[in-house]
């Protein structure tokens, strides 16, 4: 079953920086996703850049773990479902 | 530049619009709605050049004798992600400590830019400063989004309602003053000074507001919003300027410019101008504000657009602006030198 990991980062606590005591991740099947939000999250994954979000403005980090490959984008949390971001859980170190 | 400043990004708009398993009715509204949405964004930054040009151009003080202060205004967001929300009546005087909060931090962060910097609002020309408020569910983070400030509620553990720091405010603020002024893009080198202005910045409010000098000040980024989950830790801020890389901090920083790795986190390189920042203040005494302050807002207002600027750069703009405000001072402009010298800038 395809998996999606995701984590959120930056905002303006810095989540999930080199040396922060705070992380924000989760994991999610794709089966789990609504059609609408399957295909969200494939266009996300076939954008493949890395595009620049706005000041403290979370950035969503998207793993999608296949049997054969993984692909991975990170995106501003604006582009992202509510559905993937309700799949990550905040947590202190 | 914002590229994200409305909710639905564009190109899902786009593409929406041509997904056939909704009706001809909904996919011509969402296709005027990208149609709207791009003129609107020509129209936004048609109007940031029309600012610039217009500031540039004008007679010496007359920007700041036309409009008087800017609005200040509330909206509620009432714990959804739409923005700004419903709007607040009279947020001053509100029930609701959040929204006053939000209302009587912003007013004083306009008397502080105002007072201390001669500069009227976020764009120097009395824009009206917008807040929402109890964005989300438990939402950790406040942030700015190219037009507004946006404040979540915290989840109660890790962190408190984040419109508590008034150091928060002023970064939030800042973020949109970085904008109409350096337009600092958001990443790498640029990226982590967009940052760090706006932890100076917020930080030299809450001392002001405090009315303390340097040495009295805590130089904590993040403090008062600290929940008691993390404060159970022992992690007592976000971020220290004083010593960015303590254990204390939830987000601990380098602090010397050998560490810094293109690709780094904004929040994570913005330890080494803090701490530069925090020394030539230290090295000078008395209020941040009264000399550190003005030079480094003078190296951040005086220079126009330089999105692509390097921490290295900026340092020189504050040596030359040191050498410029405090001519014949050799210590302002010995401890603005060491300091960057410190970072090994
Ligand atoms: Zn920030």
């Amino acid at each position: 079953m395809d998996k999606l990991d995701v984590e959120r980062l930056g905002g303006f606590a810095g989540f999930g920086g080199p040396s922060a005591r705070i992380r924000s991740r989760g994991v999610c099947a794709m089966s789990d996703l609504s059609a609408k939000d399957r295909s969200s999250v494939e266009d996300l994954l076939a954008q493949k850049v890395k595009s620049a979000p706005n000041p403290d403005e979370f950035v969503y980090r998207i793993t999608k773990r296949t049997a054969n490959a993984t692909s991975t984008v990170e995106v501003p949390e604006s582009m992202v479902p509510q559905a993937l971001k309700n799949c990550v859980k905040d947590e202190l170190l | 530049m914002c590229k994200y400043c409305t909710i639905v990004p564009h190109d899902v708009l786009v593409r929406l619009s041509k997904d056939h398993s909704f009706s001809a009715g909904v996919r011509q509204g969402l296709e005027k709605t990208a149609a709207l949405d791009s003129e609107i964004r020509k129209l936004r930054e048609q109007a940031r050049k029309v600012t610039r040009v217009g500031l540039s151009n004008a007679p010496i003080g007359l920007a700041a004798q036309l409009p008087g202060p800017p609005n200040v205004v509330v909206y509620d967001c009432h714990h959804t992600q739409t923005l700004p929300g419903a709007p607040v009546v009279n947020p001053g005087s509100s029930g609701d400590p959040t929204a006053k909060a939000a209302f009587t931090v912003t007013t004083d962060l306009v008397r502080f830019y105002s007072q201390i910097f001669n500069r009227n609002s976020i764009d120097g020309a009395g824009m009206t400063l917008i807040s929402s408020i109890h964005y989300g569910s438990k939402y950790n983070n406040a942030f700015w989004n190219g037009t507004q400030m946006t404040y979540g509620d915290g989840d109660g553990q890790i962190f408190v309602d984040f419109t508590r720091g008034n150091d928060v405010v002023g970064h939030e603020n800042t973020h949109g003053v970085t904008q109409y002024t350096l337009q600092l893009v958001y990443a790498n080198e640029p990226g982590g000074l967009n940052e760090s202005l706006s932890d100076v910045f917020g930080s030299m409010f809450r001392q002001w507001q405090a009315s303390q000098a340097v040495n009295q000040a805590d130089w904590l980024i993040g403090k008062d919003i600290m929940g008691p989950a993390a404060t159970a830790k022992g992690y007592i801020c976000l971020r220290d300027m004083a010593n960015p890389a303590a254990p204390h901090c939830l987000a601990p920083q380098p602090t010397h410019y050998t560490q810094y790795q293109p690709g780094m986190d904004p929040h994570y390189s913005s330890g080494i101008p803090n701490l530069a920042f925090y020394s030539a203040a230290m090295a000078i005494g008395g209020n941040s504000w009264a000399k550190a302050g003005q030079i480094w807002y003078k190296a951040m207002t005086g220079y126009g657009p330089s999105p692509n600027l390097k921490m290295g750069a900026f340092a020189d703009r504050t040596r030359k602006v040191a050498g410029q405000l405090y001519a014949g001072n050799a210590a302002v402009i010995n401890a603005v030198d060491q300091a960057w010298k410190k970072v090994g800038l």
